[in-house]
């Protein structure tokens, strides 16, 4: 069994839910996102916009599992890539080494909360509560996976019964996001990869991701040029996340 | 609508060189150094030289690391991983050579000569050579970065941290200490060259390595990191330390201020050598678009 996604990025309507109910669900401080959403727009004269929406793509092959030298970023046996944040140490290598840069150091300045400078909501403090977020360590998606195991113990399936399927992947109004069994020929995911041909970002880095694309102008535009890539001026370098 | 950079666009690393970053860079810094300067000291036998080496790796070099832990409680998690870690395995390094380094030294200074003791300075001077070399492995098994995965840079860091510690060395020379001056100039003057073509080739080789350490190589020497790169490490890091290890080598006596002035360039150059390097280091985008935004 291995847990893996697939974001179909025809369906996707840039609406933001995926973020918030990971937000709602993980009580995510105001500095941090696990989802993000990226808008791209291809096509010069005739413009195309497509969207991403990208999380930690939870690989076979994890970069950041091998580099840790805690032990708290661990991969479990259905593949979910979790980080233990009471073994975490704050050393960031791991944030250094995810070639998709989808980790996130939490430190004070992310979480400031919601209204800085005026306390806490209620919401934030029971969040506190029910999911505490360790300034000083590194976080991640997790795929959901106490909604995983939860809805396991109950016998329901991720990806077909709700409760135990990641919030992001419930709330996706436009059903762009689909979530099940990768080991699983027969499961959804399976049959939209097999399908419509869903593709990994950047495969050639070996890790094995368990999120595929499928259908977006990026990805062809990726498999045919990526080869012809040009070097550009030293300009671009520099964002900071 | 919020765009992210770091997916369309080549973005640099900012966790290891910017804002607490910038611990983690003297951290690795004082590593080379306080190794270098160790096995430099070993060689001239000089207790003063073990003893500051010892300091530099115990204090700063630690010290630094541990502050730039998030959570630094719990720094002694660090060791569990070594089969895959080399972050597990250079805190295992520094370790180790706190307590061989601490041991030798008590033992150079009250009982000198003894099977203890020379069992002691090898013991710590793997450790030293360890803990000058690793940071480079820890920087070249990032795959994720390709301007560091350079079988280059590991070596390139030991030799700087060689070099700086023959600089120390002339310091301690000058104090009295027990090194002789003239094998420590010419151990410079030699490494000085010998880094200089090891950062060409480096450079060279990132450059060639795929698009991205192109990338990497661009901004080194002509994006915004290159004042660092030409005043930092090429003039004062080479030319400055080279012109006055030459004109001590031909004019064979050179005043002590020169001499300590060069020191301080290699420092100088050792740091900005590895800010550099640390810098420059940049992700591929996320979504590889060939010619954003014209594509």
């Amino acid at each position: 069994m291995r847990w893996g996604m697939v974001v179909d990025l025809t369906r996707c309507i840039r609406c933001y839910a995926c973020i918030a109910a990971c937000r709602i669900e993980h009580f995510l401080p105001m500095g941090m996102s696990w989802p993000r959403l990226m808008a791209l727009e291809t096509g010069g004269d005739n413009p195309t916009v497509s969207t991403y929406s990208v999380r930690c793509n939870q690989c076979r092959e994890a970069p950041c599992v091998e580099v840790c030298p805690t032990g708290a970023t661990q991969k479990r046996e259905d593949g979910i890539v979790w980080v233990d944040q009471d073994m975490c140490v704050g050393c960031r290598y791991c944030v250094i080494a995810c070639p998709y840069q989808n980790r996130t150091f939490l430190s004070k300045d992310k979480d400031k909360g919601f209204f800085p400078g005026n306390g806490l909501t209620d919401f934030e403090k029971a969040g506190k509560k029910l999911y505490a977020h360790q300034i000083g360590t590194t976080e991640k998606c997790n795929f959901c996976m106490e909604r995983i195991d939860a809805g396991l113990a109950k016998g329901l399936k991720p990806g077909i019964d709700r409760e135990a399927t990641p919030a992001c992947v419930n709330t996706c109004p436009a059903r762009a996001l689909t979530f099940g069994d990768l080991d699983d020929p027969d499961s959804e995911v399976s049959r939209l990869i097999r399908q419509r041909n869903g593709f990994q970002l950047h495969p050639e880095y070996g890790t094995d991701p368990s999120i595929y694309f499928i259908d977006g102008k990026i990805g062809a535009l990726y498999t045919q040029e990526t080869e012809q890539e040009s070097v550009r001026e030293p300009a671009p370098t520099g964002a900071v996340r | 609508m919020e765009t992210h950079e770091w997916m369309i666009q080549y973005t640099r690393q900012t966790e290891w060189i910017d804002r607490r970053g910038l611990i983690l860079w003297i951290a690795f810094y004082a590593g080379g150094l306080g190794g270098g300067l160790y096995l430099v000291s070993l060689y001239f036998n000089s207790l003063w030289g073990m003893f500051i080496s010892w300091l530099i790796i115990a204090v700063l070099k630690g010290g630094a690391h541990l502050l730039y832990l998030g959570k630094p409680q719990r720094f002694w998690r660090i060791v569990s991983r070594p089969q895959s870690s080399w972050l597990a395995r250079g805190f295992i390094f520094v370790t180790l050579f706190i307590v061989f380094g601490a041991i030798q030294l008590i033992l150079s200074f009250w009982l000198p000569g003894t099977a203890g003791e020379i069992a002691f300075k090898v013991l710590a001077g793997i450790t030293a050579l360890a803990i000058a070399i690793y940071t480079g492995f820890v920087l070249n098994t990032v795959k994720a970065v390709p301007f560091w995965n350079s079988s280059l840079l590991p070596l390139l860091f030991v030799l700087c941290g060689i070099l700086g510690g023959f600089g120390l060395s002339v310091i301690i020379a000058l104090n009295g200490g027990h090194v002789n001056i003239t094998v420590a100039e010419a151990g410079s003057r030699w490494l000085i060259i010998v880094n200089a073509f090891l950062i060409a080739i480096y450079l060279w080789g990132a450059a060639n390595r795929e698009t991205t350490g192109k990338q990497s190589v661009m901004e080194q020497i002509r994006g915004s990191g290159a004042p660092i790169f030409w005043i930092g490490i090429v003039i004062l890091g080479i030319i400055v330390p080279l012109a006055i290890a030459f004109s001590s080598y031909f004019i064979r006596e050179v005043s002590a201020v020169l001499l300590v002035t060069g020191v301080g360039c290699e420092v100088i150059g050792g740091l900005a050598l590895r800010y550099c390097v640390l810098k420059a280091g940049a992700y591929s985008p996320l979504v590889a678009v060939a010619s954003y935004p014209s594509a």
